[in-house]
């Protein structure tokens, strides 16, 4: 594809106080691909997410989106956008049902009382669209659900807006094998619809069975982003445990070899 | 001696099976979409459509509101429910059968666990058939069956659907399809395809590789099977063998196989090669369940059954790169326990396929589960079994009616 990338970051700087979390930092996510984003814990996945997210504003850089120059100045610009983050612990309400949780805040109206028909619907079609099939009844509680099926309808939840770009933190983290392989290619198929996919992840077979681009961060700094059909696995992991390997990577300052 | 064009009945039957296609393939179609996918006049589909109803294998129906201005167009739909095919799967540890109808619907399926062992031909052909005449007695009586055709984890012959060998099932020339169709009794003959090539076929038409025209597609049973799509083409080569990755010699002296020689994909990939280095000989989990405890045990931080991962994914990595170098396929789908391999180890495949292969190749290289899943190959041999119909569906209809 040689479209230009739907989120483009460049320049990002961040501090917490005295402490500079990321460095002129420089990412981009593509429609219709999965960009795996590792480094080790502190590289600043976290932050560099929630910059996207606009729940920390960046110090400095610049964000586009589509081409255009965006201001993200908190959440709901990035929601307004089309970016939805789906975090770790998935943030759903145990004591609604599924239609409930994905509605969450952005409840449908029809008139004074929720359409809860339109709604109902639209959460199937959306689930229906992603070939999930493990789901038997949209008005379960989320607290009767496995643990593949809630990270299903958090990222189902994530879809439902028309997104374009979907970041995911650790999707697979707290997942048995059987229900790794059932994430892992529901994010597949995420991107194969059309949507750019940010997928946060420490296990490189997720990494490498998925993904179409790895960015690897290193200490606040971005240390490549390259196709993952043009690296290694112990490439990458020296991108993130050295932040460079052989060409690829920060050079040293002095620009001496390694 | 030399022939004059085709005649109007050749034509007409030609284009009544490619628009039955269409509908089978792609689902309800429209009579304006199937104007401009076939290249015929609107009468002309009029009048097929109009043969293809009356014969009962489709049906017209106005489509619901297409929010498009003017009249909207028929759509025709397959009569899913009133015609189907037998479709049956004899896997190393799985017996399946299914019904499926036109557009490729399992209306109805049975499943049993085979245990290994010597393979006992009247055994299973006797559960299939038991299993077949199950679902028969369930149909309505205005329904029919068109076809069968079953997908086997051997070598089948082409031209007469004899197995030839299945050395991980355990027999040498059988004929498993003329004994399947006696056994059924239903005057049809049963075709007899590859598994993995009947995965392929499935893949390529309904599953993952929709659209693509070249895959190859890996399947793993105990053994590893392959099919390729050439072209839009289930490649077959000479006698029907072709596609027979499994048995692509990817270490010379390796670990022996039951084929006879050493070193073959499927000695250094498959389920034993998988269990051996892991160290779990012992172990009763088969199939699935077996590269499932594996995969989970090296999650878990299992020193010896990720370096057994580890092993076994890099071979199947370098397997798959001289795949990807001879054949420049657009997708790779790994089906079957594969889909728990490749996911499990992913960063050696494809660290062998990134290093294994030509930058030109593997640029827009795509690799993907299966689809379909443990379906493929049920779904592959309903597509074989739909053949003929698709063929010329008013002869095989009325033949199948009277």
């Amino acid at each position: 594809m040689s479209q230009g990338p739907v989120l483009e970051l460049r320049g990002i700087n961040k501090s917490f106080g005295a402490v500079q979390v990321l460095h002129d930092v420089a990412f981009s996510a593509y429609s219709g691909e999965v960009t795996a984003l590792v480094g080790d814990n502190g590289a600043g996945k976290s932050t560099l997410v929630k910059c996207i997210g606009g729940i920390h504003p960046s110090d400095t850089g610049e964000y586009f989106f589509e081409g255009e120059k965006v201001h993200v100045g908190g959440p709901r610009d990035a929601a307004a956008l089309g970016v939805e983050i789906v975090y770790q612990d998935l943030a759903l309400c145990d004591n609604l049902d599924i239609v409930q949780n994905m509605f969450l805040g952005r409840e449908r109206k029809s008139g004074l009382v929720l359409d809860e028909a339109s709604m109902e619907e639209m959460a199937a079609k959306t689930l229906d669209g992603l070939s999930v099939r493990t789901v038997t009844s949209l008005r379960q509680h989320v607290s009767s659900l496995s643990g593949g099926q809630r990270q299903t309808v958090a990222i189902a939840k994530a879809v439902l807006w028309n997104s374009k770009v979907v970041i995911l933190d650790e999707p697979t983290a707290a997942l048995g094998v059987a229900q790794t392989a059932q994430v892992l290619e529901l994010v597949r198929r995420l991107a194969d619809n059309g949507l750019a996919v940010v997928l946060i992840s420490h296990n490189m077979n997720d990494v490498f069975a998925v993904s179409d681009r790895v960015a690897a961060l290193y200490l606040g700094r971005m240390a490549a982003q390259v196709k993952t059909s043009e690296v290694t696995h112990s490439q990458v992991v020296e991108l993130i445990t050295a932040g460079r390997s052989g060409e690829l990577g920060i050079k040293n300052d002095n620009g001496a070899a390694a | 001696m030399m022939r004059a064009g085709p005649s109007q009945e050749e034509i007409r039957k030609h284009n009544l099976g490619t628009l039955l296609r269409h509908v089978h393939l792609g689902g309800p179609t429209s009579r304006a979409e199937l104007t401009s996918l076939m290249g015929l006049n609107r009468s002309t589909i009029m009048a097929l459509t109009a043969d293809l109803t009356a014969a009962g294998l489709v049906r017209e129906e106005l489509p619901k509101d297409t929010g498009k201005a003017g009249r909207p167009s028929l759509v025709v739909r397959p009569e899913s429910s009133r015609v189907y095919v037998l479709a049956f799967d004899v896997g190393v540890d799985r017996l399946a059968a299914a019904r499926v109808g036109l557009g490729g619907v399992i209306l109805d399926r049975r499943v049993a666990v085979r245990q290994r062992g010597s393979f006992d031909m009247a055994q299973v052909v006797g559960i299939l058939a038991g299993f077949a005449r199950q679902m028969l007695r369930k149909t309505r009586p205005d329904t029919v069956c068109v076809g069968a055709a079953a997908a086997f984890c051997g070598a089948v012959r082409k031209s007469d659907g004899v197995v030839r060998i299945g050395p991980n099932i355990g027999m040498e020339e059988t004929p498993f399809g003329e004994e399947l169709s006696g056994k059924l009794d239903l005057a049809l003959p049963v075709n007899v395809g590859n598994d993995a090539n009947l995965g392929a076929l499935a893949e390529h038409t309904r599953g993952i590789g929709q659209g693509c025209r070249d895959l190859v597609y890996l399947h793993g049973d105990v053994g590893i099977g392959g099919g390729i799509v050439v072209n839009g083409q289930l490649l077959g080569g000479f006698a029907g063998y072709g596609g027979e990755v499994g048995h692509m010699i990817v270490n010379p002296g390796g670990r022996p196989c039951g084929c006879g020689s050493r070193g073959c994909l499927e000695a250094e990939v498959g389920e034993r090669a998988l269990m051996d280095r892991a160290g779990r000989n012992g172990s009763d989990a088969v199939g699935r369940d077996c590269v499932r405890s594996v995969v989970d045990a090296a999650d878990r931080g299992d020193v010896v059954a990720q370096e057994a991962l580890h092993g076994v994914g890099n071979w199947l990595g370098l397997g798959v790169a001289n795949l990807v170098n001879i054949f420049n396929p657009e997708m790779v789908i790994f089906g079957g326990t594969l889909r728990e391999m490749y996911l499990g180890s992913a960063a050696q495949v494809r660290s062998q396929i990134n290093v294994g292969t030509l930058g030109a190749s593997r640029e827009n290289l795509r690799l993907r589960t299966s689809g379909l899943g443990d379906d493929a190959p049920l779904l592959g041999a309903a597509e074989l079994a739909f053949g003929q119909v698709l063929a010329d569906p008013l002869d095989v209809l009325s033949r199948h009616t009277s």
